[in-house]
Formats: C-alpha cells, structure tokens, sequence
C-alpha cells in the first residue's frame, strides 16, 4: 500500500497540463499541450461529422446523415425551443455549437489514451464566459444597458430593498460562469481521477499477490468497467447540461423587462 | 496523514448536495408517477436543478485540490 501515493503522483502527472510543442516552464500553458492537442482532434471530429452528415441530405436519411439530424434536432427541439421558446429557434447555431463540441470532446477522453479537452480549466471557462458574455448581450441587446441592469430588480420593490436585491442577484450572476466552467472541469477531471485510482488498486494489488488481491482485483476491475459506463453516461449528461443551463440564461435574460 | 483533510473536505462537503440530490431526485419520480404526461419537462427542469446541485458538491472537489 506505501506505492499508493507514487502512483497517484503519477496519476496526476499524466493528467497535468503538458507542453508537447515548446514552451517551457510559464509558457508552457500558450503551446501545443496535450490537452490542446486533443481539442484539436476533436474539433476535426466535429467538423468531419457534420460534412460527412450534410452531404448528402434527403427527405428519409440513412447512416451518418440520420444520426447527424436526430442530433440536430434533439438540441433544436428539446434545448432551444422547449426551454427559450419559439423565438429559441434563433440561438440553435450558438447552443449547437457548445452540445457537440463538449459532447464531442468528453467522449473522445473516454477512449484511453486520448484526454478529454474539457478536461482544462482553460477550455472550460473559456466557454461560460462566452457564455456568460452572449447571454447579457441578448439582454442588453433587447432592453438597453440600463433598462437591462434594472431588471435584475423586480418592479415595485421598495428601494431600501432593491439595492440589497440587486446585490444579491448581481453575485448570482457573477457565479453563473464559475459555476458552468467548474461543473465541467470538475467532471470530466474527477472521472478521469477516479479510473486512475481503480486502475492503481488493481496494479498494486497484483504486484504484491497477497490474499486480500482474491477479493481486491476482481472488485477494482469490475468498478473500472462500471465507471467506464458512468463516465459515457456522464460526457452526454455534462454536455447536455451546459446546453441547457446556456439556454435557460438567455430564456431568462429574454424573459428580464417582462416581470 | 497530511492528505487527510482534503479528503475530508470532499467528504463532508458532498453531504449537503447528497441530500438535496436524493430530494430532487425523490420528488421528480413521484411527480412523474402522479403525472405521466409532464415526465418530459419534469425531466428538464430535474436536470437544470440537479446541474445546479452538482456544481456544490464539485466546488469541494476542487477546494479538496487546492488546499
């Protein structure tokens, strides 16, 4: 058991952010990493998926082209218009966009030695401040910067009760593009963590054969698999909730002068 | 030794989301047993709230990290 610790320094090591490409020490983080090398990957994935869906569309799609439009439609249907609206149908492009780049990405970290590119805090919060970005400037877009900050308040609040309202509802806000950048991290990072540590149990307990390794190997090997299965189901889950918590923001910030 | 109290951070920190996991979960079967036909946007609002949830519990994993 005194190897555990080596090999969760290991463990970690192999998760940290390594420069593939240049860049030493500071800026390491601005060259080609591991990570980046992946998102890249798993971009060009993205990007072949739909043009291979797309070339060929007809009226009853068969093969890539059908589950390219049963994508599609689930994030147009069940994401854009069900929680936005009708009017939802315009923000499909931007909403799209982040369902199958985070799905695209989280699953393409499930395959061993591939590592999820949502697995950074960089890409992450990348994407909720876009996020947190796009979803007051449909607001101030529609009401104007003012008219937009003072909706925060519900009309008819008493003033020496706005102002405390305000400053409540302006820390929510400010917590929405944390809590959207470390939700994914988090996620992915922990999944990835704690197939590490299983995967660690099993190798330790085989090197020193003992008779505790009967019960632990089997166990540490079936818990592997079952997580393997929990962190699918997990990347789709993750990506559908950034999709969706997106999309309730900008219903809200649609929704602000109407309450 | 020296590790474990970010492992306790995790710990106790997961308590609280635990329940309120258990909560929405609960409350989202037995509203969708009473009322078959709202399961689709029970089921999207579960979601939004269980994201929501989910993000307390992963700001301990992460404190976990950092301390």
């Amino acid at each position: 058991m005194e190897e555990m610790p080596i090999k969760m320094e290991h463990l970690l090591h192999e998760l940290s952010v390594l420069s593939l490409a240049g860049g030493h020490g500071e800026a390491a983080g601005f060259s080609l990493t591991n990570y980046t090398f992946w998102l890249i990957a798993a971009v060009i994935l993205v990007l072949a998926f739909f043009i291979a869906g797309s070339r060929n569309v007809k009226l009853v799609p068969s093969g890539i082209g059908n589950l390219a439009e049963a994508g599609v439609d689930f994030v147009r249907n069940s994401v854009c218009i069900d929680v936005i609206g009708p009017e939802g149908k315009k923000y499909f492009p931007f909403l799209g966009t982040i369902f199958f780049f985070i799905l695209i990405n989280n699953l393409l970290g499930n395959i061993p030695p591939a590592l999820p590119g949502t697995g950074t805090v960089g890409t992450t919060f990348t994407w909720a401040i876009i996020v947190f970005l796009v979803y007051n400037g449909i607001g101030i877009k529609k009401l104007g910067f003012f008219k937009y900050i003072k909706s925060l308040v519900p009309s008819g609040t008493p003033w020496w009760l706005a102002w405390l309202l305000f400053l409540i509802e302006l820390i929510s806000h400010m917590l929405r593009p944390f809590t959207l950048g470390i939700r994914l991290f988090a996620n992915m990072y922990a999944g990835h963590v704690m197939l590490g540590v299983f995967a660690a149990f099993a190798a330790i307990f085989i090197e020193h054969l003992s008779p505790a390794s009967i019960a632990v190997v089997p166990l540490s090997v079936i818990m592997q698999i079952a997580l393997r299965v929990f962190e699918l189901m997990v990347a789709v889950l993750q990506a559908y909730i950034f999709t969706i918590l997106t999309a309730v923001y900008i219903g809200g910030a649609l929704e602000a002068g109407s309450h | 030794m020296d590790n474990l109290g970010n492992a306790l951070v995790f710990g106790l920190g997961a308590i609280g989301p635990a329940f309120g996991l258990a909560i929405v979960g609960s409350k989202t079967i037995e509203s969708m047993a009473r009322q078959p036909e709202m399961a689709g946007r029970l089921q999207t609002t579960m979601f939004i709230a269980l994201g929501m949830i989910e993000a307390i519990a992963l700001l301990g994993f992460v404190l976990a990290f950092a301390i």
